[in-house]
C-alpha cells in the first residue's frame, strides 16, 4: 500500500511511518514494527486534503543560509491516487513556479512544471528520484509516496530522542535503490516520527531527519518543523510548516494547468 | 571613461542592493497587493573592434501585483532602461511605442505586461498588454504567432524578453472535454528592430554596397534607407485573433491552435531610385547609382498548428507542427537588384532618359528612375520540430530539431534563411546547477544543417544571496554566409557581465 503525504508530505520524509499520525487507542505495546507501520498507514488516511505555507531554510556547510517560500496542496484522490501542487512564493527568481503531481498506484507519476519566465508548463518525466529536490537535502524519493510494502521492518530496542521515549525501527528495502538502511525513531507518546536515520547504497550514513515542534491542529498531530542534515556534506534543509489546514474541501480544478498559471 | 562607467553601475547595484530586503507586500480579507522588481547593471566586451560598440545599461524592472478577492487580478510589468544598444537616440518619447519598428530611444520605458484578469468557474477573461506562450519547443514555436518580437540583440536573448507584449483580450474556457483559449488582438504590433548603426542590425537587411553588372554601367553603388512602419487602420479586419484548444489524453498534453494575423519576421519592399548621370553623350559614357528604401511590408497570413507532449520513460517528448498559408518571405536583395539592373532593363531606362535630355535640349544631364523590386515573396510552408529532455536531480539536458520547408522553392528566386527549400536547426541545452542551487552553469548551443553556422552562448550565474546574483557569459556566433540567420551576426562574439538586485 502507498503512504501518502498529506500536506506536508514534501516534508515528512520519514515516509513509511507516515507524517500525520493522531494518539493511537488501543495501542499494545505488542506491536510488531510492521503493525506499527500499519497503524500508522490507517492513521495517514484521515486527512482527505491538506494545505500548508512552507518556509524552506538551507544551510550550506559554512552555516550560511538562505530561504524559501513555498504553499503546498494536497488532496487524496481514490484507489490510493493523489494530487499535489506547490508553489514557490520567494525568493523573486523563482517566485511564480509551481509544480503539480498526479500519483496513481503502480504508476509513474505525471509531473508538471510551470516556469514564470517561459510562461509554458512543461511535463517533465519523473526520473532522478534520487537526486536532490530543488538544491535541498531532500531528494525527489524523500518528497514522494511510498509503498511500505518494499521494506521489511525490525523493531529495535527502544530508545529516547530529546527525552522522548520511541520505538526504533530499521527499515530495509527489499530491493536497494536509493537507501540501503533506514532507522526511524517514533514517539510512543503520539506515533509522531521524531528522528530517522538514513544510510546510502553502500551503506554509509547519510543524513539524518528531525521532526520536532509537534502541534495539534485540527486534532492532528503534526511535526511542524523538519530538519534534514546531510552528514556527509555537512549541509542542511529545515522546512517551518505553518497555516496548516486540512480537510478544506479542495476541488480538483487546482491540481490542474489553469490554478499552476495562476499562483496561489 | 567606459570602464568608469561599469564600475559605477556596479557599485550602485551592489550598493542599493542592501537596501532592499525583499518584496512590499499588503494583505487583507479581500485585497492583496505586492510590488517587487529589479534593478540591473550589465556590460559587454566584444571581441572584434570593428564592429558597432555597445555601452553598458542599466535596467530597473518594476512588477506589480493586485488580488482582488478571488475573482479578480492585475498584473503590471514595466521597465526602465538606460539602453546601452543605442548608439544615436533619435526619437524623443520615452515610452516604447506600440506602432514603430525603429523605437530608437534611451533613455526608455517598456510596459512589457498590463492586464486585468478576471476568474469565473469555468472562464478565465485577460485584458491589456500581454504575452501567449502557444507550442511546446523552447525558444522557437512555430505555432506561437501572437507576440511580434524585439530583435535588438540581434535574437540572442531569452524568448520571454524578446517577446513584445500586446494589447489583446484572452478568454480560456475550461470544460471537461477540452481547455479553449480565444486570443484577439485589435492592432498589430510590430516586429522592432535597432537602427543600422547599433550593433545587432540584422545584415541581411542591408543591400550590398555595389551591384555589378555586364552593362556599360559597370558596378552600381548602392545605398539605402530605412523607412518605419505604416500601420493599419484601425478596423476590425485588421485585427488579428487566434485559437487553441488543448486536451490532457492518455498521459500526453496536446493542442490544436489556429492564427490569423500578420507576419512575425520583418518582411520589406525595396523602392530604389536610380539616378542616371550621363558624362558624355557621343561616347555614350553614364553612370548609375542606386538609393534603395527598405519599407516594412505586413501581410496576413493563415497558421494551422498541433503540438504535443507526453513522458516515455526518463525522457519528456515534444513536438509542434505549423502549417503556414500566405506567408510571405524577403527574396535575397543582391539577387533582386541584378534582377532589375539587367542589359534590357537598363536600355528601358536609358531609352526613357535619351528621350528626356533630348527633349530638355540637353539640359537634364541628370535624371532619377524609380523601380520597385518585388522583394517579397509569397510561399504556403511548413514548419516543424520535435524535443527531448532529461532532467537528473540538478541536471537537465534538452535537444531540438527543429525544420522549415518551403514546397516549390525556386532557385532562381533564393530566400533569406532557406537553401533548397529547406532550413534545419539543431539546439542543445544544458543546464547544471552546483552548490545548493547557487551557482548555475548553462550551455545553450544552436546549428543550421544548411548553412552551416553556429551560436554557443555558455553562462555561469552565481547567486550571492537571493537578491544579489551575478551572471558571466559568452555569445559565440559563426556562419559560412553571410546572409544566413547567424552568418548575418559573425562578427558579433562578445561576452558579457550582469549584476542582479532583487528587490
Amino acid at each position: 500500500m502507498k503512504v501518502r503525504h498529506l500536506g506536508i508530505s514534501l516534508l515528512c520524509i520519514c515516509f513509511f511511518i507516515g507524517n500525520i499520525m493522531i494518539a493511537a487507542p488501543g495501542f499494545s505495546a505488542e506491536m510488531t514494527a510492521q503493525e506499527i507501520v500499519k497503524k500508522s498507514e490507517d492513521l495517514l488516511d484521515q486527512a482527505k486534503d491538506s494545505q500548508t505555507d512552507i518556509l524552506m531554510t538551507l544551510v550550506n556547510k559554512n552555516g550560511k543560509t538562505r530561504e524559501r517560500n513555498l504553499a503546498a496542496y494536497i488532496k487524496k484522490g481514490e484507489n490510493d491516487s493523489s494530487k499535489s501542487l506547490m508553489f514557490f512564493l520567494s525568493p523573486a527568481d523563482v517566485k511564480g513556479t509551481s509544480f503539480l503531481v498526479w500519483s496513481e498506484p503502480d504508476k509513474d507519476d505525471q509531473q508538471w512544471l510551470y516556469l514564470p519566465a517561459l510562461k509554458r508548463i512543461r511535463q517533465i518525466s519523473a526520473s532522478g528520484k534520487g537526486e536532490s529536490f530543488m538544491g535541498t537535502e531532500f531528494t525527489f524519493f524523500d518528497m514522494g509516496s511510498h509503498d511500505t510494502d518494499d521494506y521489511t521492518y525490525t523493531l529495535l530496542a527502544d530508545e529516547d530522542v530529546n527525552n522522548e521515549p520511541c520505538y526504533t525501527i530499521e527499515a530495509i528495502p527489499k530491493e536497494v535503490e536509493f537507501y540501503k538502511r533506514i532507522v526511524i525513531w517514533i514517539r510512543k507518546g503520539n506515533f509522531i516520527p521524531a528522528k530517522a536515520d538514513f544510510y546510502d547504497t553502500k551503506g554509509e550514513y547519510l543524513k539524518q531527519g528531525i521532526f520536532s515542534d509537534v502541534q495539534n491542529i485540527q486534532g492532528i498531530n503534526t511535526p511542524t518543523h523538519i530538519e534534514m542534515h546531510n552528514k556527509q556534506n555537512n549541509r542542511s534543509t529545515m522546512l517551518d510548516l505553518s497555516n496548516i489546514l486540512y480537510d478544506k474541501g479542495l476541488k480538483d480544478d487546482i491540481f490542474t494547468e489553469r490554478y499552476m498559471k495562476r499562483g496561489k | 571613461m567606459k570602464k568608469a562607467r561599469v564600475l559605477s553601475l556596479l557599485v550602485l547595484c551592489i550598493g542599493l542592493c542592501p537596501l532592499w530586503t525583499g518584496a512590499y507586500e499588503y494583505e487583507s480579507e479581500s485585497l492583496t497587493l505586492s510590488l517587487s522588481g529589479y534593478l540591473e547593471s550589465g556590460a559587454r566586451y566584444a571581441f572584434d573592434s570593428d564592429t558597432p560598440d555597445e555601452d553598458p545599461s542599466t535596467e530597473l524592472g518594476i512588477d506589480f501585483n493586485a488580488d482582488i478577492g478571488s475573482k479578480a487580478s492585475f498584473k503590471l510589468f514595466f521597465q526602465v532602461q538606460g539602453d546601452g544598444k543605442v548608439i544615436d537616440p533619435g526619437n524623443g518619447i520615452l515610452f516604447n511605442e506600440f506602432n514603430k519598428i525603429y523605437q530608437d530611444k534611451n533613455p526608455c520605458v517598456d510596459i512589457d505586461e498590463a492586464y486585468l484578469d478576471l476568474f469565473t468557474d469555468s472562464m478565465d477573461f485577460r485584458i491589456g498588454i500581454q504575452k501567449f506562450a502557444w507550442g511546446r519547443l523552447d525558444e522557437i514555436n512555430p505555432t506561437d504567432n501572437l507576440n511580434t518580437e524585439d530583435f535588438t540583440q540581434g535574437g540572442t536573448n531569452e524568448e520571454n524578453e524578446r517577446k513584445i507584449g500586446v494589447p489583446a483580450v484572452k478568454s480560456t474556457v475550461y470544460t471537461d472535454l477540452v481547455n479553449i483559449e480565444l486570443a484577439w488582438i485589435p492592432q498589430y504590433v510590430p516586429y522592432r528592430l535597432p537602427t543600422r548603426e547599433e550593433r545587432w542590425f540584422p545584415g541581411v537587411l542591408k543591400p550590398p554596397e555595389v551591384i555589378a553588372t555586364d552593362t556599360a554601367a559597370g558596378d552600381i553603388p548602392v545605398t539605402s534607407s530605412y523607412q518605419d512602419i505604416e500601420m493599419t487602420g484601425r478596423y476590425p479586419s485588421h485585427s488579428e485573433y487566434g485559437i487553441r484548444v488543448s486536451k490532457y489524453i492518455a498521459g500526453c498534453d496536446i493542442s490544436l491552435s489556429y492564427y490569423r494575423g500578420y507576419n512575425v519576421m520583418p518582411i520589406t519592399s525595396g523602392p530604389t531610385d536610380l539616378t542616371i548621370t550621363l558624362k558624355d553623350l557621343l561616347a555614350l559614357d553614364y553612370s548609375i547609382t542606386a538609393e534603395t528604401t527598405l519599407v516594412p511590408e505586413i501581410h496576413k497570413m493563415n497558421v494551422y498548428g498541433f503540438d504535443f507532449t507526453t513522458t516515455v520513460g526518463s525522457f519528456t517528448v515534444r513536438g509542434e507542427y505549423a502549417y503556414f498559408q500566405n506567408k510571405y518571405y524577403n527574396r535575397k536583395l543582391d539577387s533582386v537588384l541584378s534582377e532589375e539592373l539587367t542589359q534590357e532593363k537598363q536600355d528601358n531606362i536609358m531609352d526613357d532618359f535619351m528621350e528626356t535630355y533630348l527633349d530638355s535640349d540637353g539640359e537634364q544631364s541628370v535624371q532619377t528612375f524609380r523601380i520597385d523590386p518585388a522583394i517579397s515573396l509569397q510561399k504556403d510552408s511548413m514548419k516543424y520540430g520535435v524535443g527531448i529532455d532529461y532532467i537528473y536531480g540538478d541536471t537537465s539536458i534538452s535537444a531540438q530539431v527543429i525544420q522549415e520547408f518551403v514546397p516549390g522553392y525556386d532557385d532562381d528566386k533564393p530566400i533569406y534563411f532557406i537553401k533548397d527549400g529547406f532550413d534545419t536547426l539543431i539546439t542543445v541545452s544544458f543546464k547544471q546547477f552546483f552548490l545548493q542551487n547557487t551557482l548555475e552553469a548553462n550551455l545553450d548551443g544552436a546549428y543550421d544543417l544548411e548553412f552551416k553556422d553556429y551560436m554557443i552562448k555558455p553562462s555561469l550565474k552565481y547567486k550571492f544571496t537571493e537578491s544579489l546574483q551575478l551572471t558571466l557569459g559568452a555569445i559565440l556566433l559563426d556562419g559560412k554566409e553571410q546572409d544566413s540567420l547567424v552568418g548575418q551576426y559573425q562578427d558579433n562574439d562578445e561576452i558579457y557581465a550582469k549584476l542582479r538586485c532583487y528587490f
